[in-house]
């Protein structure tokens, strides 16, 4: 039997400095104030389609996107808003795009995260999750081949784990040793499936064995923890040994999106979830080493809330793409 | 100086020509490498371009389309072979979801193409002879392509190759080695859209594309010594379709016969008819008429196969029937 | 037996003829009354003529797009359905013996006994395919003499071959056929019309096809572009746009909508409430209900209430008769009775006569303001625009209401700026403070 590959974890220096500690802890709190401001647009009738959270994803999302550099593509998926903001999106086009108004990133073609920013190098999902892992897997090969060294980082839930799409990708990735991380996002549900209807594999990233690629399965709810292991993986990865699976282990606390109540989820794995609440793990470990004080935890706060308020009000005051529009652009000019 | 090159070594030059010229146009594909293909287009390319740019994948057919489509979107030209066109069923939701929608939602192009070695009358049974165009007719924002001639064949693939859309490039398995023809050694291309008048007739218009041709262009001369002239109108590209000349040689004609190879219902040949009668209506001097492969899946057997496709016999048989009318 | 004639009905006072676009029956055909028997054309309106009997069609006297005189029989009817079908009537469908004749078709014998025009399907019964038909009008040769071109494609049917030769001869003289004079082309108005008549065939060499088409004007068109040079050169036209406040009109509207159309069975539109507006300013205003005579001013004492509405033929003014006795609801009623034979070709010609005023409202299209012209010999036509919720500044505060404009074109020869202007601000006031306490 062959042996397993492994993900070589760096020891204890990998740790970002304060600033970008109290950065990461800006982005989860924009993440999910981000949500919230959605949210509540929707229920005012203000969103004309779905509305998605990514409430207890956020350290994956973020501590994830942390782990990228500049030449890196990332291929998010619609729990990780936040991971768009990291990457340097703006408040303001992610608003645009999330309330189809004129001029935003698809011109009102699409909503939520489904666009692409080449500049940013993000190519967000489509809805047939699964469907952005071998077009990763193209980004990745086309990195390599003009010597980028960048890798592409993309993620999957427990329940989109389950599509063709993604075995051919990974197949294909680990076959051709493409820079390439997956992250599954176990959050136990996917729609009003539970993961015990999904599979019988006791850890999502035991599939890796398939692969002859690496898997780890971490908590996601510690941004720390997920920065760490996707550091890894992208230096594997950059280092030319090939694509790695992490499963993130998190709780989906609110329902599918945004009409969805989440009946079927029971209460005391949301009890659970709340008590690992990402942002407030975060926040108590910052605390108690000092570097957010109740100072900055509230100049973070009030920036924060401002500024959405600042967007949505601009986003709002903005027109729908007149109608004929939607004739242009089937096709690329030459 | 022009040489005679058959179908498939037209396709091959017009790829080779192409990945000369620019270093971001690659290959993907199962068995392109070492092999050649398993109708040998690449032979030799992997030792002149090396395996970074002749690539064999693994076998998946969605990995292969969605890994094209992504290097695309980041600035390469990729070539995807499907091994036959009935494998892009595989890819089906990369295609027509991924693929096809990414520019119009992102305005992001997707410069590649997606080489479908597509067609019957090669005994491959139902799972080797597919026609796909209609799988992806009714998909805005994809190209398709079907050259019936070695110059169209190499004008087209180059053509594709620049294009900054998807292009489904159908090439016909049985014209791969059938057609032999003069080729311009020049760099041609053959511009996506344009329809080729392949015989002018003053009669009938025959709308045809890939083996229509060569059966149209076979029963106009034999339909030419009873004095039946027969204009021969090449597609070349379904979509989009070239509505001018095809709607310049129908008000000419007065008399149209739709030609294809894949099956009748459903096929392209109904929105030719129905382009022809919204715009053409008045030049009509007798019903539109269609011929294709009957509605069943492509059969092994010679006979049934014989009996399932079009041929030169059948085409002149209708086109009398519709000079007689 | 008892034989009915039918005769070409006298559509309006100022109707003398009419043209027999389609007959819907053929001779030996049982016919209900009032089922449809023919459609005619006049220079007012199209029209579908029913059956005064039940019985059986004996006698069709005219072909199709044959313009014949008011009073004239045109057709004949049995009303004892065991009648025997009278032989084939007009000299017409009877080709001349000498004249080489197409293989006849079987269903000859019984087909109608008039040749219709290359629109419509001929009396041999013989298919003309679009593209032959549109030679034969090019070539102005009517259905009588296609009938008689030898035809040598299937079933002895003219190809576009047979009739190319055929043309060919006839130019150089070689073909004579003992039928009537045919109509220079069958398409070709037959109505009185100043507009000058133009070849179709010095035209396609001007403008050659497919760069070009070239379409005739129908009747409709070609009197409503007479009638509108015409109005433009009578009357002076002044035109004064009022902005309006729809909100209460909107309000009443949608509060009474469901009730509405319950009782009435269709819906309740803007158009009642502004109906209703106009008639009510009209009785303020008499000398806008007026024409002009020479030096005299001629006041009705009535209220016809023309709407102008775009048909598929055109431009048509159904009009409402004595409006001024009418209520809301009896305006609604004929607001919607109008439209609804307008759009199933029901109108009569007294149903587009005599209007004494003339709504038109182009805010259907989205457009806001328009400049309507004049409905001759009335003096002046309300045009309204599209009704859109706009911010307006009520007092000092900027609230949302549903604003329309409306035009008021007029004739200054003898409605001035003050008189236009009050008429149509009393108009805007009535729409403003529409008093929905009154029955709707």
């Amino acid at each position: 039997m062959a042996t397993k590959p492994r993900l070589k974890q760096p020891g204890a220096p990998a740790r970002p400095a304060p600033e970008a500690l109290l950065k990461m802890y800006y982005f989860m709190v924009l993440n999910r104030e981000f949500e919230n401001t959605i949210l509540r647009l929707y229920q005012q009738g203000k969103v004309v389609g779905g509305a998605y959270s990514g409430y207890g994803n956020e350290a994956t999302a973020i501590g994830s996107a942390f782990a990228l550099e500049p030449q890196d593509y990332l291929f998010p998926m619609h729990r990780d808003i936040g991971a768009h903001f990291v990457r340097g999106q703006s408040v303001r086009a992610m608003m645009m795009q999330h309330l189809g108004r004129a001029g935003n990133l698809t011109r009102g073609r699409d909503g939520t995260g489904h666009y692409a920013d080449p500049n940013l190098r993000i190519y967000g999902n489509i809805s047939h999750l699964g469907a952005m892992i071998p077009v990763a897997c193209g980004a990745a090969l086309a990195g390599t081949m003009r010597g980028e060294n960048a890798v592409a980082l993309t993620y999957i839930g427990d329940g989109g784990a389950s599509i063709g799409e993604v075995h051919e990708g990974l197949m294909m990735a680990s076959a051709m040793k493409l820079p390439l991380v997956l992250i599954i996002e176990n959050n136990q549900f996917a729609y009003s499936t539970p993961l015990a209807k999904q599979t019988l594999v006791e850890r999502l990233s035991d599939r890796a064995i398939g692969y002859g690629i690496p898997g780890i399965t971490i908590d996601g709810t510690d941004v720390l923890e997920v920065h760490r292991v996707c550091r890894a993986a992208c230096d594997r990865a950059r280092s030319g040994s090939g694509p790695t699976i992490i499963e993130s282990v998190t709780m989906r606390m609110s329902g599918h999106a945004a009409h969805d109540n989440a009946w079927y989820v029971p209460k005391a794995l949301l009890d659970a979830g709340k008590k690992k609440d990402p942002i407030d793990r975060f926040e108590r470990l910052l605390t108690g080493e000092g570097i957010l004080t109740a100072a900055k935890k509230k100049a973070v706060l009030v920036e924060i809330e401002t500024l959405l308020d600042t967007e949505s009000a601009h986003a709002l005051a903005l027109p729908y793409p007149p109608g004929p529009e939607a004739a242009e652009g089937v096709y690329a000019d030459a | 100086m022009p040489k005679i090159l058959t179908y498939i070594e037209a396709i091959s030059e017009g790829l080779r020509e192409e990945m000369r010229r620019d270093p971001s146009v690659f290959l993907l594909g199962e068995d392109i490498g070492a092999y050649g293909g398993a109708f040998k287009v690449t032979k030799g390319f992997i030792e002149e371009f090396g395996e970074k740019r002749v690539i064999d994948t693994v076998l998946a057919e969605a990995a292969i389309v969605g890994a094209a489509m992504g290097a695309a979107i980041v600035g390469m030209r990729p070539v995807a072979e499907m091994q036959f066109a009935d494998f892009a069923a595989n890819a089906f939701n990369q295609i027509v979801n991924n693929v096809a929608k990414f520019h119009y939602r992102t305005g992001v192009p997707v410069p590649m193409v997606l080489r479908l070695p597509s067609g019957g009358g090669v005994h491959g049974g139902p799972f080797h002879s597919v026609n796909p165009e209609s799988w992806f007719l009714n998909v805005p924002g994809l190209k398709i392509v079907a050259p019936s001639t070695p110059a169209d064949a190499k004008g087209l693939i180059k053509a594709a190759i620049r294009d900054p859309n998807p292009v489904l490039f159908l090439e016909h398995k049985y014209l791969y080695r059938h057609v032999k023809a003069e080729v311009p050694d020049a760099d041609v291309i053959v511009p996506i859209g344009s329809a080729d008048v392949k015989r002018p007739g003053t009669d009938i218009t025959v709308l045809t594309y890939h083996t229509g041709v060569v059966w149209a262009l076979e029963a106009a001369e034999t339909l030419a010594r009873e004095r039946i002239d027969v204009e021969v109108i090449d597609l070349r590209s379904l979509a989009p379709l070239d509505t001018e000349t095809i709607l310049a040689s129908v008000k000419k004609t007065g008399k149209v016969l739709i030609l294809h190879e894949a099956t009748l219902t459903g096929g392209i040949g109904g929105e030719l008819a129905a382009l022809v009668a919204e715009h053409a209506f008045e030049h009509l001097d007798a019903p539109v008429r269609r011929m294709a492969s009957i509605d069943t899946p492509v059969p092994y057997a010679p006979p049934l196969e014989e009996f399932f496709l079009p041929n030169t016999e059948k085409v002149a048989s209708a086109l009398r029937s519709l000079a007689a009318y | 037996m008892a034989n009915v004639d039918v005769v070409m009905p006298q559509l309006g006072e100022s109707l003398t003829e009419g043209t027999i676009i389609k007959w819907h029956k053929k001779p030996g055909d049982k016919i209900r009354k009032d089922e449809t028997l023919l459609e005619i054309s006049t220079d007012k309106v199209d029209s579908e003529i029913p059956s005064p009997v039940s019985g059986v069609v004996t006698k069709l006297l005219f072909e199709e797009q044959k313009t014949v005189a008011v009073r004239t029989v045109i057709a004949v009817i049995d009303t004892d359905e065991s009648a025997k079908v009278s032989a084939p009537a007009a000299a017409a469908a009877t080709p001349s013996k000498a004249a080489p004749v197409a293989p006849a078709p079987a269903k000859q014998a019984s087909a109608a006994p008039v040749p219709p025009a290359p629109t419509t399907a001929p009396a041999s019964g013989r298919f003309y395919s679009p593209l032959v038909l549109n030679i034969a009008r090019e070539e102005g040769i009517g259905m009588a003499e296609l009938e008689q071109v030898p035809g040598t494609g299937e079933g002895g049917r003219v190809s576009k071959k047979d009739l190319i030769s055929y043309v060919a001869a006839r130019k150089q003289g070689g073909i004579h056929f003992g039928v009537p004079a045919a109509p220079p082309s069958p398409q070709a108005p037959r109505i009185e019309s100043n507009l000058k008549h133009v070849d179709t065939g010095d035209l396609a060499k001007k403008y050659p096809a497919p760069q070009y088409d070239i379409l005739q004007m129908s009747n409709v068109l070609i009197k409503m572009s007479e009638h509108m040079v015409k109005s433009v050169h009578t009357s002076p036209h002044v035109q004064a746009i009022h902005e309006v406040d729809m909100t209460r009109v909107d309000a009443a509207r949608r509060k009474n909508a469901e009730s509405f159309e319950k009782r009435e069975g269709f819906k309740l539109t803007y158009t009642p409430f502004i109906c209703d507006a106009v008639v009510k300013a009209l009785k303020l205003f008499p000398l806008v209900n007026a024409s002009v005579e020479g030096d005299k001013i001629i006041v009705k004492k009535f209220i016809n209430l023309g709407i102008a509405v775009a048909s598929e033929n055109g431009l048509i003014v159904p009009v409402i008769k004595n409006a001024e006795e009418k209520n809301f609801i009896g305006l609604a009623r004929a607001v919607n009775d109008l439209a609804t034979r307008t759009r199933t070709k029901k109108l009569a010609i007294a149903d587009i006569e005599g209007g004494t005023f003339t709504l038109t409202n182009y805010g259907v299209f989205g457009t806001m303001i328009g400049m309507p012209i004049i409905n001759q010999p009335q003096v002046a036509i309300l045009g309204t625009g599209a009704i859109e919720k706009r911010p307006v500044v009520i007092n000092d505060a900027i609230a949302i209401r549903s604003i329309a404009y409306f035009t008021l074109s007029f004739d200054h020869r003898i409605v001035d700026g003050a008189l236009g202007g009050s008429f149509l601000e009393t108009i805007v006031k009535l729409l403003e403070n529409f008093d929905d306490k009154q029955a709707i």
